[in-house]
């Protein structure tokens, strides 16, 4: 009876392994990183240390939530660097000219484009990933029109003033993110609106026949995304105090890699933006703990493209999907 | 009845070629466009080899991935087979002499192989699997260089100018082009390729071995790949670069979409994308002369990349789409 009884409880706890086995590998990870980078570099986390990560991880963190809900829809969003690339721009080319006002109009910029991407991938039935590639390029564009390809310095200090105020410690550019963390955490497991992204990233067809405006949802978590590459933006280019149209180079990987390893999977349906949390601590961490032990960029992209490649095998649901293009 | 006296005034075969290529009177008119704007610039020999290296180019950075599209599937890992190959071979030249160019097409079709098995086994989308595959490859043709692009001599022969504004380059693609477009209209293995990309689930039960002939289509455009950046080695200056480009990566796909293949697979192939690739050059080439911003030049190619899309892929209804 007793021995029953345990071999239940064995399997239970399997079970539930199993099933939470992104979240454990996920922690387990993180833990194993921060270890190891430590025992490196003791460096790593002294509080200097700590405020490079912080700086790291931030602005990855707003951009890769916004990353999360396409990726959830089971959707792709390739424009998401560009948009912060731009956004970042057009803030630090106008601000003598319009002053704060510069913030809302490059969301607004990016909106715009999320909208375009939005539409060409739900009304045009575009594949999600060519519909973005397309205007990603056409935002590179833009931002290389306007930018002339000149590195540009932020003179503006209140715009300074957003990301690196020091706020108990931290900057606060870090409260930002965790704001929009929350919020995205919220919107995705409390409102309709994450809910029904969940039932779209699951079944499309199923979630259309439950009444579920697909078409309409599926623009309007694009635009969530496009906003919160902007608002990365933003932030970026006050934290940085300047920037050129190097801005984002190869950020797209990491990003996808860091939705990726917080347990989202390609197919649609599960994860959500709290795990994202967990992926950008590993990812931005091992980029910033590479940093500090002098491992250049070109090892970076290897390890980053490896990870991304892994991390998709592992994370993917192959139970459920028959055909994969 | 008939009417007597009545001339068809254009041929039935014309009508039909344009009926299933529309993308030709796009050719056609861009054509006219740019060499009636500007004729002293345009209608030179000079601009007319330039655009046929540039097709060449092109066409042989297109040619294997049109192949995989036909299934439905994407291949980006072009830019990186031929940027990690460039590297391998300046790195085997001591050891192996000019044998080493032969590793191109080896690392082709190795990684088409292997995109193939991890495509099918774990069944990754396939666009993001080579795109984490094209990063690791340009990560490491920058670790095993250095940094720096390093030129290789002595395989000036492959595009030494047998005929006076012909591009030899051009010559040598044509047996390939040949090769890739035989395999997709004349063998098994391209009408297989075909039902796979219109209906997989129908192709399955038709008895297909839908795995193996994905694993195939890969290994086929890796190796066309491969095969094309031999060429394109020497052809591009006996060099690759060690950074990656956007430009690069999107304009052969630009060069796809724009030939008529639409991305969902079930048509199209390598015929067509020699046409995308003809009416891409062309374009550019018209643009660089017409002394446009060059800025602006790169947003158009942008919207042509959007508009050839959604041209490309209306009235494809019921398609289920990620």
């Amino acid at each position: 009876m007793r021995g029953e009884k345990m071999m239940v409880r064995l399997l239970i706890s399997q079970e539930w392994l199993r099933r939470n086995m992104t979240t454990v590998g996920s922690i387990v990870a993180a833990i194993a990183i921060i270890a190891g980078f430590q025992v490196i570099n003791p460096f790593f986390l002294r509080y200097q240390g700590i405020i490079t990560l912080v700086y790291a991880m931030s602005y990855f963190l707003i951009a890769a939530c916004g990353l999360t809900f396409v990726i959830m829809m089971g959707s792709f969003d390739f424009s998401v660097v560009s948009l912060l690339k731009l956004a970042a721009l057009i803030c630090v080319l106008y601000i003598d000219k319009l002053g704060l006002l510069v913030i809302p109009l490059a969301l607004l910029i990016c909106v715009g484009f999320g909208f375009i991407n939005g539409l060409l991938f739900a009304k045009f039935k575009v594949p999600s990933f060519m519909a973005t590639l397309g205007v990603s390029v056409v935002v590179e564009g833009i931002a290389l029109y306007l930018s002339k390809g000149f590195l540009h310095i932020m003179y503006d200090e209140t715009f300074r003033a957003l990301a690196i105020t020091f706020i108990a410690g931290l900057p606060s550019i870090f409260y930002w993110a965790m704001g929009v963390w929350i919020i995205c955490t919220f919107i995705a497991i409390c409102m309709p609106f994450g809910r029904r992204t969940y039932a779209v990233g699951g079944n499309p067809i199923g979630a259309g026949l439950s009444g579920i405006n697909v078409e309409r949802h599926r623009i309007c978590v694009f635009m969530l995304s496009s906003f919160f590459a902007g608002l990365a933006g933003v932030l970026y280019m006050a934290q940085l105090g300047g920037g050129s149209m190097l801005i984002g180079k190869d950020m797209t990987i990491p990003l996808f890699a860091s939705v990726v390893a917080g347990g989202t999977a390609l197919t649609g349906g599960v994860g959500g933006p709290h795990r994202t949390l967990l992926g950008v601590i590993i990812i931005t961490w091992i980029q910033a703990g590479m940093l500090m032990l002098a491992i250049g960029r070109d090892i970076q992209m290897v390890t980053f493209g490896l990870i991304a490649l892994g991390m998709s095998i592992v994370t993917i649901d192959r139970r459920r999907i028959k055909i994969i293009k | 009845m008939k009417i007597p006296g009545r001339k068809k005034l254009i041929p039935p075969v014309i009508i039909q070629t344009l009926k299933t290529h529309p993308v030709i009177i796009v050719l056609i008119t861009l054509f006219m466009m740019f060499s009636s704007l500007y004729p002293e610039r345009f209608l030179t020999p000079l601009n007319f080899s330039t655009i046929l290296k540039q097709f060449v180019t092109l066409t042989l950075f297109a040619l294997g991935p049109s192949i995989v599209v036909v299934t439905g599937s994407l291949d980006l890992s072009y830019v990186g087979i031929w940027m990690l190959g460039g590297i391998l071979v300046w790195l085997l030249m001591p050891i192996l002499g000019m044998f080493s160019i032969l590793v191109i097409p080896l690392l082709g079709l190795a990684t088409g192989f292997l995109i193939g098995v991890i495509q099918v086994k774990a069944k990754i989308p396939s666009f993001i699997l080579t795109l984490s595959l094209l990063v690791t490859y340009s990560g490491l043709t920058a670790t095993l260089s250095g940094g720096y692009p390093r030129p290789v001599r002595g395989y000036e022969f492959i595009t030494a100018r047998l005929i006076r504004y012909l591009p030899t380059a051009f010559l040598w693609s044509i047996p390939i082009i040949i090769a890739a477009v035989f395999i997709i209209k004349r063998t098994r293995i391209g009408t297989y390729l075909y039902a796979i990309g219109s209906n997989e689930e129908g192709a399955r039960l038709a008895g297909i071995n839908v795995d193996k002939y994905k694993i195939l289509a890969f290994t086929l455009s890796g190796l066309f790949t491969g095969i094309g950046s031999i060429i394109l080695f020497q052809h591009l200056g006996g060099a690759t670069p060690v950074e990656l480009n956007l430009n690069n990566l999107v304009w052969p796909l630009v060069a796809i979409v724009l030939g008529g293949t639409p991305l969902i697979g079930g048509s199209g192939g390598p015929q067509r994308t020699i046409l995308g690739a003809l009416t891409f050059t062309v374009f550019y080439r018209g643009l660089l002369l017409s002394l446009l911003h060059p800025q602006a030049i790169q947003l158009l190619v942008g919207l042509l990349l959007i508009v050839s899309i959604v041209v490309g892929t209306r009235g494809l209804k019921g398609v289920t789409i990620t």
